[in-house]
């Protein structure tokens, strides 16, 4: 296929948190957000002059230092961010948004505070508090805690604008993006999609790491270029997988699953787009922030949510994007050190492979996954396993 | 509510008509599991090594000769004087009672004339309770060690309350003798509901009925309110006390849940319960279950596969706020214990009792009061109640008893009675071993209960207290049902571990330091759990605090249930560094430097 024309640009965008068109929008005036949990709704740190950066550490290296503060038996996710902190690769941000979903992550936003990471006069690290399941009360609980601890604290600081016409027009902006990356997503249902695993989840990134009004246009522009785009007339994959599991948001993930030959077809993970880019729809006769809430509670898929239906709900989604995207198989992922996900992937990938019947590819995978030989072996492995059983059935 | 569980009317604890509930038995199935297990013990019979069976016993017998002969020279070589003080006060070389690649000390301790006395009458004591426990419903009791290995652990559980009362006398060892008395008591009378209620076993329909399951990490208040009920924290038994009991019980457990893929690096406690169900080593039982989200993410995720393994039964999650001190979030917790009592409410049919509730928790509320008076007498410099019987104690008392048992509070009288004696008298808890004031931090090695005890006889660390003891002590609210229930809320939130490692992290670092002070602590025993990541993720910021305040802090890993990622030896070893090349110090008892506990229960 041709090269999409922003493609190289996007990934430019993804070598730094402070990346050129966060530079831009700060240029202009606005103040950075940082957040990293899905726990926090995206928009409510889009809203008057702020703009949400979802923080990952991009090129990261050695971690020896965040290893001395977090032990080597945690998260290296969170043991990067905590490096890149260090190293002062988050002082472009005017606040961050942690929540207290689990107890690694939460630790990084403390080690921001304990380390003076941030030395901004109004810098601000908030803590929120979050639910572990969906209930009436569970809900007023979240609401209040993003009022409370998030939305209260900005004006406070920084005077922003938090009125439920603000959260508003943020909810329009973020709508566009979601849907135009929802557009996008929705082409890789075709038997020979315009589009790989690796490009989407590149632009996926963008449109959470870069600010909604400076990365728009280039997204409208990809997508029109999408429309028209020629796909190859035979495919190069042998077999087309969903990745489902927690964080991941390192292209070079994608790309090693498909150097191995599997097309990536769905993005179930933390950073993904299922759930993450799905439209929010207000209506007018409850608050903004409610109906926000609730929204992000609903679609969340994370493994933190231990009440009944949730994680009926996990097991349904991941079945149904399989089909509905035509996976030939399902990798479960998580990132290694992950409670959450250790406990969930282990269960589940077995559910998935003797009761609904899919290959199933059970990982655990370091942060940075690209220098991983075992990985990359593994995921050989499925392919060929896919492709075996494939041919088994008749297939092409 | 049936005419047999109505007759209560004597108001003991627990309720005898639950130990007369009728059972089901199935013969039949009982017969093919005799006849299963009656192969593999064949099995065995045929493929042991009779010869290396042999020749042990015959090592064995060889060296208990040669350690009579010793210990006879020893004393024989002593003076007048010496022997006296040997015949009065005990022995002075505990690390002799421990021989290489066996399962228990190769005697009982000498404590001298009068100690010995007592605690062989304890011992008889135990042994009497526990019998008169099982008794009363002796045929499920027996048969469930053909069913589950851990069942067997806890034949060897007197030899546990020996190990953690090892080197005490007078009133120290009185005092861990009536506390550790009354959790063995506890679990004897659950391990028989267990029994009874069990499918595969006793299989009490009626029983089960009242059954109410709560997950091992979550508290027992909330069953207060139900006393027609019997609330059983369901993992407690089979997988959490009795890998204190039994350091190799948790490892088919762990081995079963890695092998099903869960990561090694989980937490032992999540992990052996789930291996447990793996491996069907939880009884089938109970009416419903309350999962909880405590104390840590590896908790949460065990419900998943306890409802994964009994689909049947019904669940409630109660998750309690993390972040507890925001004031704000408790009306969310309170919210979840009013969805839970209706959820108990649903399943047993059962009425939440507001008087009942009050009445348990007044006598909650002054037990606490005798815990704050025995942490006012440890303050000073004289303490008296230290080491892993009162450790247990507080643990157990505070997060499954709950003020729940009017016969505890008779203990609480007791010892602290004793202990204020004993006070009066100078006492030294640990018969010249005070050295060091000590505090231990974050959780302990459940493989090495007693290390506490070893740190007292070998080196004269005193251990005045422990993070897990430091929980919620404000006084429950009993008049107010609107107060009773945020205080109820705000007491789960600050449950055993939870209070420090959730909710920020000036619960466990500031709250250190602050209590290192208060108890004038010099030496801290920092635990390191390697797997617990609540922990793990602040051990710099630990050690970087530590450093500038100038405080002796010995890490010592551990894997919690797992011995083979870090033995009690390595643990020990890890002291030893440290007394000898910082604090330039000599043990009180070199004896206990070096020996071998690898298979020691």
């Amino acid at each position: 296929m041709k090269d999409l024309k922003h493609l190289i640009y996007f990934e430019d965008l993804l070598q730094n948190a402070d990346n050129e068109l966060v530079e831009k929008a700060k240029a202009d005036g606005k103040l950075a957000m940082g957040y990293t949990c899905f726990h926090i709704p995206e928009v409510l740190l889009n809203v008057d002059n702020c703009f949400s950066v979802r923080l990952r550490a991009p090129r990261t290296g050695s971690i020896d230092i965040a290893t001395y503060y977090m032990s080597n038996y945690t998260c290296e996710f969170t043991r990067a961010l905590v490096e890149r902190g260090i190293e002062g690769g988050f002082n472009f941000l005017d606040g961050l948004a942690g929540v207290d979903a689990c107890s690694m992550m939460n630790r990084f936003y403390e080690h921001f505070e304990i380390l003076k990471m941030n030395e901004k006069p109004n810098f601000f690290v908030t803590h929120t508090d979050m639910p572990y399941k969906v209930v009436d009360y569970s809900i007023k609980h979240y609401i209040k805690q993003m009022q409370i601890r998030l939305l209260d604290v900005m004006n406070e600081k920084y005077g922003v604008d938090i009125s439920d016409a603000a959260i508003r027009k943020a909810v329009a902006e973020h709508n566009e993006v979601c849907r135009i990356i929802s557009e996008i997503g929705e082409m890789r249902k075709a038997d020979n999609p315009v589009i790989t695993g690796y490009e989407f989840h590149i632009l996926n990134l963008v449109s959470y790491t870069c600010p909604k009004y400076l990365i728009l246009p280039y997204l409208r522009e990809t997508l029109e270029e999408l429309k028209t785009r020629e796909p190859d007339p035979k495919p190069a994959f042998r077999a087309r997988v969903a990745i489902v599991g927690s964080e991941i948001d390192d292209p070079e993930f994608t790309k090693m699953v498909e150097d191995a030959g599997a097309l990536v077809v769905a993005d179930r993970y933390c950073f993904g787009s299922i759930p993450g880019r799905e439209v929010i729809e207000l209506t007018d006769d409850e608050p903004a922030l409610d109906q926000v809430c609730r929204h992000y509670m609903e679609v969340s898929e994370c493994a933190r949510y231990i009440a009944d239906d949730k994680v009926q709900q996990r097991r349904t989604t991941a079945d149904t994007i399989a089909k509905e995207y035509k996976a030939d198989g399902i990798i479960y992922e998580q990132m290694k050190f992950c409670d959450f996900w250790g406990f969930e992937r282990a269960l589940v990938s077995h559910i998935m492979a003797e009761e609904m019947g899919w290959p199933v590819l059970s990982i655990d995978r370091p942060y940075n996954a690209k220098g991983s030989g075992q990985l990359r072996t593994r995921f050989q492995a499925f392919v060929e396993s896919l492709e075996i059983k494939k041919i088994q059935k008749g297939g092409n | 509510m049936t005419g047999r569980f109505k007759k209560n009317k004597t108001k003991k604890y627990p309720n005898p008509a639950f130990f007369r509930a009728k059972d089901n038995m199935n013969w039949s199935d009982q017969a093919k599991n005799l006849k299963e297990i009656g192969g593999i013990v064949l099995e065995m019979a045929k493929e042991a090594d009779y010869k290396a069976f042999f020749d042990k016993q015959k090592r064995d017998t060889l060296a208990g000769i040669e350690r009579v002969k010793s210990e006879f020279e020893v004393f024989k070589n002593m003076s007048n004087e010496e022997r006296l003080d040997v015949l009065l006060h005990g022995e002075k070389e505990l690390g002799k009672l421990y021989r290489t690649g066996c399962m228990a000390t190769v005697r009982r301790e000498w404590r001298g004339l009068g100690d010995t006395a007592y605690d062989f009458y304890e011992w008889c004591r135990m042994w009497g309770m526990l019998l008169w426990t099982f008794s009363k419903d002796l045929v499920p009791a027996l048969n469930s060690a053909l069913y589950y290995r851990w069942m067997m652990s806890y034949m060897c559980c007197v030899g546990f309350m020996d190990k953690n009362t090892m080197g005490q006398k007078g009133a120290a060892l009185k005092m861990s003798h009536l506390m550790i008395y009354d959790i063995f008591r506890y679990v004897a009378e659950n391990l028989v509901f267990l029994a009874k209620c069990d499918e595969k076993n006793g299989n009490s329909q009626e029983l089960n009925k009242k059954v109410v399951l709560f997950d091992e990490m979550t508290m027992g208040q909330i069953m207060a309110g139900f006393p027609d009920l019997l609330g059983i924290p369901y993992q407690l038994m089979p997988v959490f006390l009795v890998s204190e009991i039994d350091q190799l019980t948790c490892v088919p457990y762990i081995d079963a849940v890695e092998s099903f893929g869960l990561p090694a690096d989980t937490c032992p406690v999540p992990s052996s319960e789930c291996g447990a169900l793996v491996i069907d080593a939880l009884p089938h039982m109970g009416s419903c279950f309350i999962s909880s989200s405590m104390p840590c993410d590896g908790s949460v995720m065990a419900s998943e596969y306890m409802t994964r393994r009994f689909p049947n039964l019904p669940v409630f999650h109660l998750t309690f706020p993390v972040r507890y001190e925001y004031e704000e979030t408790t009306p969310d917790a309170v919210e979840d214990i009013k969805a839970c009592i209706k959820f108990v409410e649903e399943h047993t049919g059962a009425k939440w009792s507001w008087d009942a509730y009050f009445t348990q928790m007044k006598r909650f509320n002054e037990e606490t009061k005798y815990e704050l008076e025995k942490w006012d007498v440890n303050k000073t410099d004289y303490p008296q109640i230290i080491g892993p019987c009162y450790e247990l104690f507080r643990k157990w008392n505070y997060e499954m008893d709950g003020g729940a048992d009017p016969r505890t509070m008779k203990t609480f009288e007791k010892v602290n009675k004793l202990m204020y004696k004993a006070y009066e008298r100078r006492d030294e808890a640990w018969r010249g071993k005070m050295k060091y004031r000590g505090i231990v931090w974050s959780c302990p090695a459940h493989y090495y209960a007693n290390f506490s005890n070893w740190l007292a006889n070998c080196w004269g660390i005193d251990i005045l207290v422990e993070m897990e003891s430091l929980n919620f002590t404000k006084p429950l609210a009993t008049e107010s049902k609107e107060e009773a229930l945020l205080d109820l809320a705000r007491l789960y939130e600050r449950m055993v571990m939870r209070r420090h490692t959730n909710g920020g992290y000036q619960n466990v670092v500031d709250e250190l330091w602050r209590q290192v002070e208060e108890w004038r602590a010099e030496i801290i025993i920092m635990y390191q759990n390697v797997a617990c990541k609540n922990m793990a993720t602040l051990q710099g910021i630990l050690d970087d605090q530590a450093r500038e305040k100038d405080y002796h802090m010995i890490w010592i890993e551990h894997d919690l249930m797992d011995p083979r990622t870090v033995s009690r030896k390595t643990m020990r070893g890890k002291v030893n560094e440290y007394m000898f090349t910082v604090m330039k110090a000599e043990p009180v008892d070199a004896s206990l430097l070096e020996f071998d506990d690898e298979t020691c229960m």
